[in-house]
């Protein structure tokens, strides 16, 4: 059967209409939403055209549009036609003169036939000709733009890409009017055939990254893309590491600014997440909000994610580690209030610790994966039972569930959705190992870990740039976010520097002072 | 494609390996030669310790793409190459003994002295061989992160302790003497030769050649103003006697130190800062030590010599660091000869082989160039 449709799909359309239904009937058998509608349209001459489409992917005004187009203007321009030389050429004669289509082809193999159809296309086949004509009826639902789930902003724009790789596209292009923003497209997935668009700025992108991105995505040999999770996985850096080397954002306004830097978008047809490469690590402890707010207050919350970063990779190891073999490390009065809490508690310190954060995750998951009011249900037990029940049972002290609280929270302050899930992950090696071998533990774990991040790239980025290898003048939109009248120069990533003229900074303007005499 | 590295990231690695044994293990050292002139002796082996650089890089730059035991074989062929080889297998095992005994006792004396110690050895010989692997660029970004940890560690142990420093106790300077103090130098000098002997080896893998001879004195003078600080703290808060009662002095500082009650011990804080500088000496000895026997025994991947070479370094610092009488005695004594005589003696030689060859030097040059 494969290889009679392989066959079948080689072929070209030939003269014989009955032949070219029959063909494209027989491939597309079983199909019970394929709509083939036959007319003619011409009344003396009588002339034969089958349409073809899917029923759900077509917008069927458009259709209607051009079947009336056939009937009713066809007629007038082949009225003079000699029957001899009607049908030379006729598909092209129509497409020029009669169709008021926006986006018309002329097809001639069987192949393009059955994916345009598959696609949301229409295809009109003529009796006697050997070129089909396809017009672009896509349209189906669509879920409408809306506001991110993954990436909330308090200030910020609020529109968030959706399923429809167009809207996804036309969103970044409302915000980058430059004739220098490219969009090239690709198709991968031998079933799926899933389309990709990779956008970039021909003036920033560095030499060789479009390229690269192309060449990896040429690569992909795969039978179907559901969503751009599946590209992220097969274009990655590091396929068995841990940390994601490529970003996926919700948000068109981050895309946006990206792609600006220098950086290269990839949108996959289907999925609300575009995809951003070369990533930095720390880009996922930035938010669109830094951008927005003043660069001070934007500053002050980026510090509380970095220090969020820490609590959520370290805390618990830490706590693990003191109060299971230095506890002298710890000062006295703390030292007692551990120690009286722990007193009923019958497990081991790495015991309690790995039981609160399971139970932690167990509830997320949960939680994340119910009806949004059993949702909240298992959130009110969930926290019941991990908080004050486990505590009454003597199961966990009270300090480590305001330590597995605290990480939690701090892991969740982490504006990227898959970096977070990063460091939740990286934390159960530091924490056994610190519960077993102390503070040895801690630092071998933490020494390969740290080797580990630096020997990671994004697409011949290092990731962890630009705290290492050290990029002063990055330095601008790392740990705080400076002004943007100080933020002269792009990244060092991008291959034209300059963002902004010199000389940005506000002045105060003469005579706006009180002293008015 | 060749690797190469930053100079910035060369100078970072040159601070890494000095500081960690320099301010930890050297400066018990010297207080219990010299006392209260600890720093004075610091700063005498700063300064020639710059100079050994200076010398290293003019030696290097003679062929700027070929590293020591390269520029050996072109001297005087592959076998001479082999026996410098050798020399510089026997520096870095030596080195091993020394950079094992800071990294093993900072963390089993201090936080875990049940352990068993060749849990630490296999601690270090593991990341180390994960460096490795990673190569020398991952190694220097790691150092250049051990930077800024010797900076963060540096400045709080300032503030932790300068309620506590008297100035007083540094006085009178030259108590010990001009002569015993540029003698005592000379255990702070194996530290600046682990330095030297480094950049003679990945020299020609650092970018820039034209500031080779300021990103070295750099890397040197910045360590030695990082590590001179210690025995100044050393001397005023704990005064030198007690400094020189303790195999690691800067713990014991670090245990007074405090700011506030909450952070009233800074053994925590300075395993914290202090432990990649430790861990970028580890594995700067065993890189340097690979390429060694990768040269003697003329084996072209550089991955498959790295855990025999791992094995045989860490079992040398495990022999050594198994016994504190051994560990000291071999620091204070036999460590410094073999130190001394190969990180002074291999250059030197070297550059008077290249006096009598310059011609041989010249064309190694010119054929590298064409290639």
């Amino acid at each position: 059967m494969e290889n009679n449709l392989d066959q079948h799909l080689k072929k070209e359309l030939t003269a014989n209409y009955e032949e070219n239904k029959l063909l494209i009937q027989k491939i597309l058998t079983d199909n019970g939403d394929l709509i083939v509608r036959e007319f003619f349209f011409h009344q003396k001459k009588n002339i034969a055209i089958v349409c073809f489409y899917i029923d759900g992917l077509v917008n069927t005004n458009i259709i209607g549009s051009v079947i009336d187009s056939f009937i009713y203007q066809a007629p007038r321009l082949l009225r003079d036609m000699d029957i001899n030389t009607l049908y030379t050429n006729l598909p092209d004669k129509i497409n020029k003169h009669i169709l008021h289509a926006h986006s018309v082809k002329l097809i001639s193999k069987v192949a393009d036939v059955i994916d345009a159809i598959l696609s949301g296309d229409s295809v009109f086949i003529i009796e006697k000709c050997d070129q089909a004509i396809l017009v672009s009826t896509r349209g189906w639902a669509d879920r409408a733009v809306s506001e991110p789930q993954t990436e909330q902003v308090v200030i910020g724009p609020r529109d968030g890409f959706t399923e429809n790789l167009r809207t996804n596209t036309a969103l970044v292009r409302r915000r980058i009017k430059d004739p220098l923003l490219s969009i090239k497209s690709t198709v991968v997935g031998k079933s799926s055939k899933t389309t990709l668009n990779i956008a970039y700025h021909r003036g920033t992108v560095k030499k060789g990254l479009v390229e690269e991105v192309m060449k990896r995505l040429d690569n992909i040999d795969i039978d179907g893309i559901i969503d751009s999770g599946y590209i992220s996985e097969l274009i990655e850096d590091a396929p068995l590491s841990p940390f994601t080397t490529v970003q996926s954002t919700e948000r068109p306004d981050k895309v946006a600014a990206s792609i600006l830097e220098g950086r290269v978008a990839i949108f996959v047809d289907n999925s609300p997440f575009v995809l951003i490469v070369p990533t930095y690590f720390w880009q996922f402890l930035q938010a669109s909000d830094d951008y927005y707010s003043r660069y001070m207050a934007g500053s002050f919350f980026r510090l509380i994610r970095y220090f969020a970063f820490i609590i959520s990779l370290v805390l618990t190891s830490i706590y693990v580690m003191l109060v299971s073999f230095h506890q002298e490390m710890i000062p006295t009065a703390l030292a007692l209030t551990i120690a009286s809490g722990r007193e009923v508690v019958p497990f081991p310190v790495l015991i309690e610790a790995l039981i609160m954060e399971i139970s932690f995750e167990l509830m997320r998951e949960a939680g994340l994966r119910m009806p949004k009011p059993v949702g909240q249900a298992v959130s009110i037990v969930g926290s019941l039972v991990i908080g004050q029940a486990a505590v009454q049972a003597g199961l966990v002290s009270p300090f480590m569930v305001i330590i597995v609280a605290i990480t939690g929270i701090a892991s969740f302050v982490m504006p990227n959705y898959a970096a977070s899930f990063s460091i939740r992950l990286v934390r159960f090696p530091l924490l056994i190992a610190s519960g077993t071998l102390g503070l040895l533990g801690f630092t071998v774990v933490f020494s390969l870990i740290a080797i580990h991040a630096l020997s990671l790239r994004s697409f011949g980025e290092s990731y962890l740039a630009p705290a290492t290898p050290f990029q002063p003048s990055d330095q601008k939109d790392m740990i705080i976010r400076f002004p943007w009248w100080s933020m002269e120069r792009l990244p060092h990533l991008a291959k034209q520097r300059q963002r902004a003229s010199d000389s940005q900074k506000p002045k105060n303007p003469q005579g706006n002072n009180n002293n008015e005499g | 494609m060749k690797v190469q590295i930053s100079n910035g990231i060369f100078m970072a690695l040159i601070i890494n390996m000095v500081y960690a044994k320099a301010i930890g293990l050297t400066q018990g050292s010297i207080a219990r030669e010299v006392g209260g002139d600890m720093w004075i002796s610091t700063l005498f082996s700063t300064i020639q310790g710059c100079l050994m650089m200076l010398l290293t890089v003019y030696l290097i730059r003679k062929t700027p793409s070929l590293n020591i035991i390269e520029q050996s074989e072109v001297l005087l062929g592959k076998w001479f190459g082999k026996i410098i080889s050798l020399l510089l297998f026997f520096f870095f095992v030596g080195a091993a003994g020394a950079v094992f005994t800071t990294f093993v006792y900072h963390l089993k004396d201090y936080f875990l002295p049940e352990a068993p110690t060749f849990l630490f050895i296999l601690a270090g010989m593991v990341i180390a061989v994960f460096a490795l692997y990673h190569g020398i660029e991952v190694i220097g970004r790691m150092a250049l992160i051990g930077v800024f940890s010797i900076l963060m560690l540096n400045i709080l142990i300032i503030i932790g302790s300068m309620s506590d420093f008297d100035i007083k106790e540094l006085l009178p300077i030259f108590d010990a003497g001009l002569v015993p103090d540029v003698w005592a130098s000379r255990h702070n000098n194996t530290d600046w030769a682990m330095a030297t002997l480094m950049a003679a080896m990945i020299l020609p893998k650092v970018k820039e050649n034209k500031t080779w001879s300021k990103s070295g004195a750099y890397g040197i003078l910045l360590g030695g103003a990082f590590v001179v600080l210690w025995p100044i703290l050393e001397s005023g808060v704990l005064s030198a006697e007690v400094a020189g009662q303790y195999i690691i002095s800067c713990m014991q500082m670090a245990r007074s130190a405090e700011i506030g009650l909450f952070i009233h011990r800074y053994e925590m804080i300075m395993i914290a800062f202090f432990a990649l500088s430790s861990i970028t000496q580890i594995i700067m000895t065993f890189y340097c030590a690979t390429i060694s026997v990768q040269r003697i025994f003329g084996i072209k991947k550089f991955n498959r010599t790295i855990i025999p070479v791992s094995f045989v370094l860490s079992a040398f610092g495990y022999w050594v660091v198994l016994d504190h009488h051994r560990a000291i005695s071999y620091i204070e004594s036999y460590w410094v000869l073999l130190a001394m005589s190969i990180s002074v003696g291999v250059p030197i030689i070297l550059l008077l082989l290249g006096l009598l060859f310059k011609k041989k030097l010249k064309n190694a040059n010119a054929e590298n160039l064409g290639t």
